[in-house]
């Protein structure tokens, strides 16, 4: 889902995965099958993550091509190995940033988005439309959390924020879907 | 507690009291439909994973990577070295002057005005330049602190601030006693604190 991002990531240092050794090292060193293997776990979510934020598959998947080229030129600098998962989709977040920064018409699309959530929709539409309108913050949290299934501890690594600010954006998204939601269908 | 139709939003937020609001909501159809509504949501967002094959991808990743300069080492600024080394260089300075100056008055005993009015623009220069490196990191951390996305980054321009100003009323102060000699030594110690908050942001810049 397009949607401008409202959080700004920045450094490691993050509570999520470990990650092994072995893989580190041949990272830091430039091996491409560590590279690989990392692709192997971790694109299929990143596209995901990367398709919500910039809306199409094919700037999702320059974000993740990006985003693996930032990782192998910043690895080196890496004091893992814990938090690597969470400073890796950090890395995700800031290029998809980045690229929806680039592209002016995303504000545009943000501005002529029709606000109104149709009735006669199934929920997933509905829903679809509803994430659209709440804050950009919350919906991040929201998707990391509800549809890539991340928990809150991973959450807190990713944004740098604290976990129980994690519960309480996730409460908020949740509550406003619901009024946006109900206002339509009641 | 006797559970009512308000508390909803509150159990809603504070999962381990669901159990109340699934007791209530048996004879509630209000509460029953919002509770719906809720874990609904959850169910529907799984849905909304985007999913799709990407045969070229990894190849182009792979092209991307293996088309990148061969590392070398990267040797990160040690600020504590360079510090010491300038500490070191302005000694040396300060040593240098002296001798030099007892060689060209060799004869000539200063007296003690001079001595106090001589080691007081050393202090001077010492600060000015102290202050000029530090202006120098600032640069090199102000766009970092300008777009602080974190609130580590905000913080840390709040400490800035806060320096800066302890500072400007430092300088004031020396300026009406300049013999003072722990007006010139809190006056060091704020430049050392304003000096090592901005290494730690320029450090987590070079982290990322």
């Amino acid at each position: 889902m397009p949607g401008e991002i409202g959080i700004m990531v920045t450094s490691p240092g993050g509570l999520m995965g470990t990650i092994a050794d072995g893989l580190l090292q041949g990272c830091k060193q430039g091996d491409l099958s560590a590279y690989e293997d990392l692709y192997s776990s971790h694109a299929g979510r990143m596209k995901s993550i990367a398709f919500h934020l910039l809306g199409n598959r094919s700037e999702a998947e320059d974000a993740v091509q990006e985003t693996f080229l930032r990782i192998y030129r910043a690895v080196p600098n890496f004091d893992g190995p814990s938090g690597f998962d969470a400073w890796m989709y950090r890395i995700l977040i800031n290029c998809c940033y980045d690229a929806a920064r680039k592209r002016r018409r995303q504000a545009e699309m943000e501005l002529t988005a029709d606000p109104a959530v149709p009735t006669s929709v199934p929920l997933r539409i509905a829903l679809e439309k509803a994430l659209a309108r709440i804050h950009s913050a919350h919906r991040m949290v929201f998707w990391l959390f509800e549809v890539e299934g991340f928990r809150h501890s991973e959450i807190a690594g990713i944004l740098e924020i604290p976990e129980g600010t994690s519960r309480k954006w996730l409460f908020e998204a949740k509550r406003d879907l619901k009024r946006l939601l109900t206002e339509v269908r009641s | 507690m006797k559970f009512e139709c308000k508390d909803l939003e509150r159990c809603l937020e504070v999962p381990e009291l669901m159990a109340d609001a699934s007791e209530h909501a048996r004879d509630c159809a209000a509460c029953r439909r919002e509770l719906w509504i809720w874990s609904e949501m959850s169910n529907v967002a799984s849905s909304l994973r985007e999913q799709w094959d990407t045969p070229e991808l990894w190849p182009k990743i792979q092209a991307q990577l293996a088309a990148q300069p061969k590392r070398k080492p990267v040797r990160r600024l040690d600020w504590r070295l360079l510090g010491a080394v300038a500490a070191l260089l302005l000694v040396a300075a300060a040593g240098a002057l002296s001798w030099y100056q007892t060689r060209s008055h060799p004869r000539s005993a200063p007296s003690s005005d001079f001595l106090t009015e001589q080691t007081l623009r050393e202090v001077e220069q010492a600060e000015q330049s102290y202050a000029r490196s530090i202006d120098k990191l600032s640069k090199l951390a102000q766009p970092k602190i300008e777009n602080a996305g974190t609130p580590l980054i905000a913080a840390y321009r709040e400490k800035l601030v806060l320096l800066d100003s302890a500072i400007a009323d430092m300088k004031s102060s020396v300026g009406q006693n300049r013999f003072n000699t722990h007006l010139q030594l809190e006056l060091a110690a704020l430049y050392k604190q304003k000096q090592e908050t901005l290494q730690e942001i320029v450090r987590r810049e070079q982290k990322n």
